[in-house]
């Protein structure tokens, strides 16, 4: 590696992206698709090839989907993953099959075959906890009566992956669908095992882990997280859930400060992430493949409001609040490309890339502004 | 409508955010609090039009929300001590009220020999409105008085035989 080739890479890959970062900071959207336009500048098909830095940035990017999930994982408490389990399960039903279904078809229609479909089903269900949660925040509804059914379904969602995941990462890994089904298993039990946690237990290993030089938790955290991950990797079952539910245990003051403290760790690596998710599109493959994705993301924003109306409505919600719900949760993000990122690691169509990406920036950006109108 | 009735206080858990308390007032409009994990809270102004939506946020610090009690009439101590309380293992602490049969009634807190006898303290000491915290051994203890100990569980309870019988 030239090294100092490798930091003019890098320096010009964070320029671009603090560029766009900043233009969609001046119009209030959400930062996620524009790091993934910043990578179809660089790499494959872009003006700025990328080579010395490759490494670093496979690595960078690995840590970012860690990052990113550990802190995901942060936000929850067991006892609200209890909480939201609980209420409205049929909504959560209805979100899964009404969002997943148009992926799994449209990928049996590409020939992307059963396996393809599924990751395909998994992109186009889940909606963007960092994109919606933000968005509730900008636009002052937290404090409206739908925002709790809204953050019940991330939270869900979530947790959906946290199964599923470990069940296409082992498929993909080329084993049986018996080692699939096991793997799920073992995933569901480890799931319900941290869900179903006292919360003294976690208080317990939050205390355990404390430190009072912030230097000293921030390495405990980031030692533990990796092994956590490095271990769940080995197993298949994908090391991003590791890192999630980790950061589930954790609770209290510890998890108060981790988030201060790994915050920019986060921004930094999971910038590092999207773009290096841009740099394996081709930007003429995006050309390609825009009426496929146009359509998905077209059939998503109808399901996915179609689902959070219906799920707000029967919670109780005036159509108004309902239809607030419905358009929150369209926009789809930072889980999406996590899954299409695993997928094409293990094999699936190359296609699925560029339809992610597409896909991606189509609803994050389109979702946030309709979220604006919709009052 | 009595103002003796309860308000009815609706609690949501928001994931990831906090919980939300919300309630109607008499003459109809929906208020609310928002209390973040960090602490900070959010007072939830609801649309008269919209009672699914808020009309106003505003965000108040810890600090902010304790003075917006004290203004609308509440006591910010008693909050204060249940933070304290949650926060120290194996610490505790108690109001004892003092009336006129009460043993240091007219006595000052070194007659009471309480920091010997208990291990316990009296950190404050509420009279009327007035509060006066850290008295000395000194300090002459008055029916009618609420004294603030704090120190062990067994010593909180000797000391408050010792002031208050």
């Amino acid at each position: 590696m030239e090294i100092d080739v490798a930091l003019l890479e890098l320096g010009a890959m964070m320029i671009v992206l603090a560029t766009l970062g900043r233009l969609a900071y001046r119009f209030g959207l959400p930062a996620v698709p524009f790091y993934l336009v910043a990578g179809l500048f660089f790499g494959d098909g872009g003006f700025i090839p990328v080579e010395e830095a490759s490494a670093f940035i496979d690595i960078g990017s690995s840590l970012g989907v860690i990052f990113l999930l550990f802190m995901l994982g942060l936000e929850y408490t067991p006892m609200e993953l209890r909480q939201s389990l609980v209420a409205n399960r049929v909504s959560h039903v209805v979100d899964l099959v009404a969002n997943a279904t148009p992926g799994f078809v449209v990928g049996l229609i590409l020939g992307w075959g059963p396996l393809g479909a599924t990751m395909l089903a998994g992109i186009t269900y889940i909606s963007s906890s960092g994109v919606i949660a933000k968005l509730l925040v900008d636009l002052g509804r937290l404090g409206n009566r739908e925002t709790s059914g809204i953050l019940s379904t991330l939270v869900i969602e979530d947790l959906v992956m946290a199964v599923f995941l470990p069940v296409v990462a082992v498929l993909l890994a080329g084993e049986s669908a018996v080692a699939g089904f096991i793997s799920g298993l073992i995933a569901l039990v480890i799931v319900s095992g941290v869900i179903a946690l006292p919360a003294r237990v976690g208080h317990r290993a939050s205390r355990f882990v404390d430190a009072e030089s912030g230097e000293i938790l921030l390495i405990s955290l980031l030692g533990i997280a990796l092994v956590v991950a490095g271990i769940a990797e080995h197993f298949h079952v994908s090391y991003a859930i590791g890192a999630f539910l980790v950061g589930i245990v954790l609770s209290g003051q510890v998890a108060e400060r981790a988030r201060t403290l790994l915050e920019p760790l986060r921004d930094s690596f999971a910038a590092l992430f999207f773009v290096s998710f841009g740099l394996t599109v081709d930007p003429a493959s995006l050309v390609d493949v825009l009426p496929i994705a146009v359509a998905l993301a077209a059939i998503g924003a109808v399901t996915k409001f179609g689902s959070g109306y219906w799920g707000a409505r029967h919670a109780g919600s005036t159509s108004r609040g309902a239809r607030r719900a419905g358009v929150t949760l369209i926009p789809r993000g930072e889980f999406s490309i996590v899954l299409a990122g695993i997928a094409i690691a293990g094999g699936v169509d190359g296609d699925l890339g560029p339809i992610t990406v597409a896909y991606v920036l189509i609803l994050a950006v389109g979702g946030s502004v309709a979220a604006r109108f919709v009052q | 409508m009595g103002n003796n009735v309860e308000v009815e206080i609706f609690e949501t858990p928001l994931p990831g955010i906090g919980v939300r308390y919300e309630f109607d007032t008499e003459i109809g409009r929906r208020l609310g609090v928002l209390v973040h994990r960090d602490g900070h809270r959010d007072m939830l102004v609801y649309c008269e039009d919209d009672a699914d939506s808020c009309s106003e946020t505003v965000r108040l610090s810890l600090v902010e929300s304790a003075s917006l009690v004290e203004l609308l009439g509440g006591t910010k101590i008693t909050e204060r001590l249940s933070d304290l309380r949650q926060e120290v293992q194996g610490l505790s602490i108690e109001w004892v009220s003092l009336d006129d049969q009460s043993p240091l009634a007219g006595k000052t807190i070194g007659d009471g020999k309480i920091r010997t006898a208990s291990g316990a303290s009296v950190v404050a000491v509420l009279r009327g409105g007035e509060s006066f915290p850290g008295p000395g051994p000194e300090f002459t203890l008055q029916a009618g008085d609420t004294a603030l100990v704090i120190g062990s569980v067994e010593g909180v309870v000797t000391a408050h035989k010792i002031i208050a019988g």
